[in-house]
C-alpha cells in the first residue's frame, strides 16, 4: 500500500484552521482562509510546501466537495421559500439576474472564450449562504426587516445553483456537436428530473434504507449513500456536485433529516477545509499578478450589481436606503460555490488563468464584503431618496417591521359597531368582522357569504383591514397580500 | 402564539420571534437558530440598534427561561 502523506495533510489542515480562527477574531470568513494556506504552501509558490502533490488529496477533496452539496440539500428550506411569496421570487430573479448577466458580460469581454464566460458567470454571481449568514449573526442584523428577504434571496440562490451545475456540467464535457450538446443537457435535466420525482414519492424509500436508530449506522449509511449517488451522477454525465444536492433534497423530505442535518454536518466542515485546502495547492501565486486588472474589474462590477440588485428589491419590499444598502453589501460575499464552479473548470480544463482569477476574487471580497456591510450606513446616506418608493416612511423609522407598505393609512382602530351593516340589511348572517384602518367601515370576512370587508377594501382602495373577533390583534394589507402587524414600539 | 408575539420565518436561520411589551421604547426580540443556539435581541431605545444581543445555548436558555417564568427552585 502508498504511504499516505499524513504530515503534509495534517499540518496543512490544522495551519488552515489556526489561520480561520485568527481571521474569525476580524469578522473574516473561513473558507477563503482555508483557500489561503493552500496557495501558501502549495507547489505553485516559493516557500515551504506542505503537499506535493495536490492530485493526492483529490478523494478527500471531492468528497469535501460531495458532502457540502449534500447538506446544503438537506437544510434546503424548501417549505419557506415556496411559502415566501411572488415578491421574494421576483426579488432573488432580480439579483440572479443582475449579477450573473453582468458576470456573463464580464467573461465574455475577458475573451477567455464561452465555457469560460459562463463558468465566471456562476463565480461572480452567486453569492456564499455560509458567508451571508454568519455576516447576519455577527452584524447582530437578525431582526432587521430587510434579513428575511435577504435570507430568501440566497436561498433562492442555491436553487439556481442546482440548475446553473445541470446547465453547466455538459457544457462544460466538451460536446463535439449542438447536437450532442442538447443530448447531454437533455441527459442532465432528465437526471435532475428522476431525482425529483425520488425525492418526491421515494423519500420513504430511502429513510427506510439507511434510517437506522443508531447514529453510527445512519452516519456511515448516510455517506455511504450519498457518495454512491454522487459517484453515479458523474458516471451518466451529470457533475457529482448536482448528485449530492439532490439526494439531500432526498433525505430533506424525510423524518431523519434532523439527525442526519446533525451528524454530517461535523463531517461537511472538515472535508470541505480540505476541498478548500486542495483548491488553493492548485493555485501558482504567480499566475495572479496577470488576473489582478480583471479582477479589480470584476469586484467593481459585483459592487454595481449587488447595490442596484439591493435598491431594486428595496423598492420591492418598500424599505428605506438603509435596508437597501444592507441587502446590497451583506448578498456581496463569494465563497464556497465560486470556488466550486473553479474547481469544475479546472478539471473540465479550461482556460487556466480561471483558478487563480476565482481564487482572487474571492480572497478579496472576503475581506471587503463583511467591510462593506458593517459601514453599510455610509451608502445609505449618499443614497438619494428618488430611488427608493416614496411609500417607506414607517420603514425607516423602524428598521423592525413587516413588508406593508401602506402603514401611514391606519388612522382607525377602534370601533363600536359590532354589526355588518350590509349583511343585516341583506337579512343575511356573516362569520367574522373586519374593520377598516382607514375610514372605519365594518364589514364581513371572507368566510362569510357577502365578503363585505374585501368588497369595501376594492371599491374604496382602503388597503388594511383589522380583524374585529375577541382576542385576534391581527392585521391584513389587500394590495401587499400581507400579515401587517402592528408596529412594535410605535406609538397607538 | 399568545397576543403580542410575532413569529417570523428566517429562512435558513430558524425562527424570529418580537415579543411586544407594549411600550415604546422596549421591545425584546428572541431568535431560535435552527441549530438550537438562541440570540437575545433586547431594544431598550427608540434607536433601529439593539442595545444588547446576547447569544444563549439551549441550556443557558433553559435557565434563563425558568427564572423568568418563575418555575426555578434553589436546591
Amino acid at each position: 500500500m502508498e504511504h499516505a502523506d499524513l504530515v503534509g495533510l495534517g499540518s496543512a489542515v490544522l495551519l488552515a484552521g489556526l489561520l480561520a480562527r485568527l481571521a474569525r477574531r476580524f469578522g473574516l470568513p473561513s473558507v477563503p482562509c482555508y483557500m489561503l494556506v493552500g496557495i501558501a504552501f502549495g507547489p505553485g509558490t516559493p516557500g515551504p510546501v506542505l503537499v506535493d502533490h495536490p492530485g493526492e488529496l483529490s478523494l478527500l477533496a471531492a468528497l469535501g466537495l460531495v458532502l457540502l452539496l449534500f447538506h446544503l440539500g438537506v437544510e434546503f428550506p424548501l417549505d419557506q421559500v415556496v411559502g415566501g411569496g411572488r415578491r421574494l421570487f421576483v426579488a432573488a430573479a432580480c439579483y440572479i439576474g443582475l449579477n450573473v448577466t453582468s458576470g456573463l458580460l464580464l467573461g465574455l469581454a475577458l475573451g477567455w472564450g464561452g465555457s469560460e464566460a459562463l463558468v465566471l458567470a456562476g463565480a461572480l454571481g452567486i453569492s456564499s449562504s455560509a458567508i451571508v449568514t454568519k455576516l447576519l449573526i455577527e452584524l447582530h442584523r437578525l431582526t432587521n426587516a430587510e434579513t428575511p428577504v435577504i435570507l430568501g434571496i440566497i436561498v433562492i440562490e442555491d436553487l439556481f445553483l442546482a440548475f446553473y451545475l445541470a446547465l453547466l456540467s455538459p457544457v462544460l464535457s466538451a460536446a463535439e456537436s449542438p447536437a450532442e450538446l442538447a443530448e447531454d443537457v437533455a441527459m442532465s435535466f432528465g437526471f435532475l428530473v428522476l431525482l425529483f420525482a425520488v425525492a418526491r414519492y421515494g423519500a420513504r424509500a430511502v429513510a427506510a434504507l439507511i434510517g437506522s436508530r443508531e447514529d453510527e449506522l445512519l452516519a456511515v449509511l448516510t455517506v455511504g449513500l450519498v457518495v454512491l449517488v454522487a459517484g453515479l451522477s458523474q458516471e451518466v454525465g451529470v457533475s457529482d456536485a448536482i448528485g449530492a444536492l439532490m439526494i439531500g433534497l432526498v433525505v430533506s423530505r424525510t423524518e431523519i433529516r434532523e439527525r442526519v442535518e446533525r451528524l454530517v454536518l461535523p463531517l461537511r466542515d472538515v472535508f470541505a477545509a480540505v476541498f478548500f485546502v486542495t483548491f488553493g495547492l492548485t493555485i501558482d501565486i504567480a499566475d495572479m499578478d496577470a488576473v489582478a486588472v480583471p479582477v479589480a474589474v470584476a469586484i467593481c462590477v459585483t459592487l454595481l450589481a449587488n447595490v442596484s440588485a439591493g435598491i431594486v428589491t428595496a423598492r420591492l419590499f418598500g424599505f428605506n436606503q438603509r435596508a437597501a444598502a444592507n441587502i446590497g453589501l451583506t448578498v456581496l460575499g463569494r465563497g464556497e460555490f465560486s470556488l466550486i464552479l473553479a474547481t469544475l473548470a479546472v478539471g473540465a480544463g479550461l482556460d487556466e488563468r480561471i483558478g487563480p482569477f476565482i481564487a482572487l476574487y474571492v480572497l478579496l471580497l472576503a475581506v471587503l464584503s463583511p467591510l462593506l456591510a458593517t459601514h453599510s450606513r455610509y451608502l445609505a446616506r449618499i443614497m438619494p431618496d428618488r430611488v427608493l418608493r416614496p411609500g417607506w416612511r414607517y420603514v425607516r423609522e423602524e428598521t423592525i417591521s413587516t413588508s406593508c407598505t401602506h402603514l401611514d393609512q391606519i388612522r382607525v382602530t377602534r370601533t363600536d359597531v359590532d354589526v355588518c351593516a350590509a349583511c343585516e340589511a341583506l337579512g343575511d348572517d356573516w362569520v367574522e368582522l373586519r374593520l377598516c384602518v382607514t375610514c372605519g367601515h365594518v364589514g364581513c370576512c371572507d368566510d362569510s357569504p357577502h365578503r363585505h370587508a374585501s368588497t369595501h377594501a376594492r371599491e374604496s382602495g382602503h388597503p388594511i383591514v383589522q380583524s374585529l373577533e375577541p382576542g385576534e390583534d391581527w392585521r391584513w394589507c389587500f394590495p401587499d397580500e400581507t400579515l401587517v402587524r402592528a408596529p412594535l414600539g410605535a406609538q397607538r | 402564539m399568545g397576543q403580542g408575539v410575532h413569529v417570523q420565518d428566517l429562512p435558513g436561520v430558524g425562527k424570529r420571534y418580537d415579543i411586544d411589551l407594549g411600550r415604546a421604547d422596549q421591545r425584546i426580540s428572541v431568535v431560535m437558530r435552527s441549530g438550537g443556539v438562541r440570540d437575545l435581541y433586547v431594544f431598550a431605545s427608540d434607536s433601529a440598534d439593539p442595545t444588547a444581543v446576547i447569544e444563549l445555548s439551549e441550556e443557558q436558555a433553559r435557565k434563563v427561561g425558568a427564572v423568568l417564568a418563575a418555575t426555578f427552585f434553589e436546591a
